[in-house]
């Protein structure tokens, strides 16, 4: 009997015997590598414009494949937009935005060895991005020891401002303690005093759940249980079964995939009918909400950005980001979504950095500290930059403090229930720089 | 007393879902020796095409028919094209090659139908008191139908006239083909009768969770738990395990946090290949 199968008669068969010639190998080598060479030689309609002008390079890590894909790519979409934005608008300094993409495959280890290829061999000016927040925590160190800009843009993380903040790193978006500020007041007056906390058993979902023990504690609550869930988990029907006792509300730390998956656990369940359901926006992000149908009406959750037009995000600036967003969406997902915070962030995270740059005269990596001066105590005013609303990049952690959006779900859309002023989301600072 | 019944039903529902992403990895093992990393992603395509059959014609059952129908033939194609020409190469060969599948899968996924969530309507609503809980009549619906597309199988792999064929090639390929069974073609048709399976637990989980592009993923690694812990091809011990790893984790959320309550399926795993290599739920080798 042969030693392989494929050597079996049996197997012959299966087996291409056909020739292909060197030349026809070679013709088509060809054929192919001069359709991709003119594809790639081909230069967007902006670069134009700039004549031989330096561009800034700006590295974006992104999880664009693995289990946070589906967020990265609409995080992407901010970055491009607002990359795009200024490249037709004249640039920065004379110079274009030249955007290097990295995934990171939703793994800590492939973003921490993306990062260091985007500082040493795609020498980048500064970053933009960030998704998953134990990816963030894992790539700051580089950042630091490449003294470069970090402008994270969906992390939520409370450590990355507080006890791991980086001289380096920005969060231009709010954060966990801000956001249990701003709705915990609501939480216990309009919707009951004892509370159950379920989230994400990692980094981000076990800060989250801290900060509102914290907050429902302080306004006069009580949260009479936790449940942390895995990360990644298809089914949460078993862990949330435990959930039994007497509260008045359930409160979910929960994202993407996990989200759906918690939200469709617990209406299944019947506990939505038990208890009142609210959360972290993220929960009910627009790409959800079809998909969750009757399952997510009457959530309450709490937003840097929601998508509606109504006051006081009727503003000329939030239409054009709006309809800018939603071109941009559609020619990812053939279902039309309307824009998240996601992209949103992303967004403002890059406008931040265009800010920095003009300020400080930002030539390259050698300016560096002189970017870091320039954004850190940034005040930014509702525009066309940021749509969103003002906001404040605090000087002492480089976090930054905004308006949110306490919202529900009616009808399979966000409906605003009220605005809760950046002054009022503020919390003190909580770092020390090295 | 009621949280052990409550997790006993709970056991049992995700037992027979993954029971049935199992058998088809384990019957693809069982025949091909290819341990096909790209199991849980054709599931997570099968799903994907159900939602969308639902979507244009509202009909669940129709849905569950032409995803396993399509699957399937992608499946056919997969092997005729991919693993077909691997056969009888070095294990890590087919492991790289449908590795590079379920990747390719996943982009695919997300760029034909974007990073929306897609829904799966439940075919059977309605609620029954189960202590503090209402329990959704769909999940037990769920493991009464994967009862029966297992049982089927059986079935046809038991008493059909090509089922007979499966056997004996899985029995020993070279006997089969000297006794004229076209051992290619078997191959091709246990691929796709796999792929068949695991698009229609993607169906069937839908409405458990929605449809994502990285649904497969916790299934795939599952899946491979049981096809180890139940016996490497054996059909049967693979359900067994399924059901097994599945009550073993619900049992142990009443006793330990989540995060812990799932590293009880990786310590059942180590155990078994410490203990009882061949698997648990096959006859002692003498």
């Amino acid at each position: 009997m042969a030693e392989r199968w494929q050597d079996e008669p049996w197997t012959k068969h299966l087996w291409w015997t056909g020739k292909t010639t060197r030349r026809r190998f070679l013709s088509l080598s060809a054929a192919a590598a001069g359709a991709v060479g003119a594809t790639m030689l081909v230069p967007p309609p902006w670069r134009e414009a700039f004549g031989q002008a330096k561009p800034y390079k700006v590295g974006t890590l992104q999880p664009l494949s693995g289990t946070a894909a589906a967020g990265g790519k609409t995080a992407l979409v901010g970055v491009q937009m607002a990359v795009e934005r200024i490249n037709t608008s004249g640039g920065l300094n004379g110079r274009p935005i030249e955007l290097v993409i990295a995934d990171y495959e939703s793994k800590p280890d492939v973003g921490r060895r993306k990062a260091e290829k985007l500082m040493v061999e795609d020498k980048v000016d500064a970053h933009v991005g960030g998704y998953l927040s134990n990816v963030c925590l894992a790539c700051m160190p580089v950042y630091e020891e490449h003294k470069v800009v970090n402008m994270v843009s969906v992390c939520l993380d409370t450590t990355i401002t507080t006890t791991k903040c980086s001289r380096y790193t920005f969060r231009p978006f709010d954060y966990a303690p801000a956001q249990a500020v701003a709705i915990s007041p609501y939480l216990i007056n309009k919707m009951g005093k004892k509370w159950h906390i379920a989230y994400l058993d990692y980094a981000w979902g076990q800060s989250t759940r801290d900060a509102y023990i914290e907050q429902i504690k302080k306004n006069g609550g009580e949260v009479v249980g936790t449940t942390g869930i895995p990360l990644g988990t298809a089914d949460m029907a078993s862990f949330v079964s435990k959930i039994s006792g007497s509260f008045d509300g359930l409160f979910g730390i929960f994202f993407g995939a996990n989200a759906i998956n918690f939200t469709s656990a617990i209406y299944d369940l019947g506990l939505t009918k038990k208890a009142k359901y609210a959360g972290d926006g993220a929960i009910a992000e627009s790409t959800h909400l079809a998909a969750l149908g009757q399952k997510i009406e009457g959530f309450v959750g709490i937003n840097r950005y929601i998508p509606v037009l109504d006051p006081p995000l009727n503003t000329a600036a939030h239409r054009k980001f709006f309809d800018q967003a939603v071109a941009a969406l559609k020619k990812i997902d053939p279902s039309g979504p309307l824009p998240d915070r996601y992209v949103q962030s992303n967004f403002e995270a890059t406008n931040f950095l265009k800010l920095g740059i003009q300020k400080s005269g930002f030539r390259g990596r050698e300016d560096t500290m002189k970017l870091i001066e320039a954004l850190e105590g940034m005040e930014v005013k509702e525009s066309d930059d940021f749509p969103q609303g003002d906001k404040t990049l605090r000087k002492e952690d480089h976090q930054a403090f905004l308006r949110e959006f306490i919202f529900t779900i009616q009808g399979g859309k966000h409906k605003l229930i009220e605005v809760i002023a950046k002054e009022k989301t503020i919390v003190p600072a909580a770092c020390k720089f090295a | 007393m009621d949280q052990i019944v409550i997790q006993t039903i709970n056991g049992l529902v995700n037992g027979m879902v993954l029971a049935v992403v199992a058998s088809g990895l384990t019957l693809i093992f069982g025949i091909m020796d290819i341990v096909n990393f790209a199991h849980g992603d054709l599931m997570m395509l099968g799903a994907f095409v159900g939602a969308t059959v639902l979507g244009i014609t509202g009909n669940f059952w129709l849905a569950l028919f032409v995803a396993a129908i399509v699957i399937a033939m992608l499946g056919v194609l997969l092997q005729v094209t991919t693993l077909r020409p691997l056969i009888g190469r070095d294990p890590l060969t087919t492991i790289l090659a449908t590795f590079g599948i379920s990747l390719v899968l996943q982009k695919y996924a997300l760029w034909q139908w974007g990073p929306t969530v897609r829904k799966i309507s439940e075919p059977v609503s309605g609620q029954f008191a189960l202590f503090h809980l209402q329990y959704p009549w769909y999940r037990v619906a769920t493991a009464i139908l994967a009862g029966l597309i297992i049982g089927g199988l059986w079935l046809f792999l038991k008493y059909g006239k090509y089922g007979i064929w499966i056997r004996a090639t899985t029995q020993d390929r070279v006997m089969a083909q000297a006794m004229g069974i076209p051992v290619p073609l078997v191959h091709t048709a246990v691929f796709a009768i796999g792929s068949a399976m695991a698009a229609a637990s993607g169906v069937l989980f839908g409405p458990f969770a929605g449809v994502t592009q990285t649904m497969g993923s916790d299934f795939t690694l599952r899946a491979f738990i049981v096809v180890v812990v139940g016996g490497m091809g054996n059909l049967g011990g693979s359900i067994l395990a399924a059901i097994f790893v599945s009550l073993i984790e619900a049992y142990a959320a009443l006793v330990v946090s989540p995060a812990q309550a799932v590293i009880v399926s990786f310590v059942v795993l180590v155990l078994t290949m410490l203990f009882r290599p061949t698997g648990l739920f096959v006859p002692t080798p003498k």
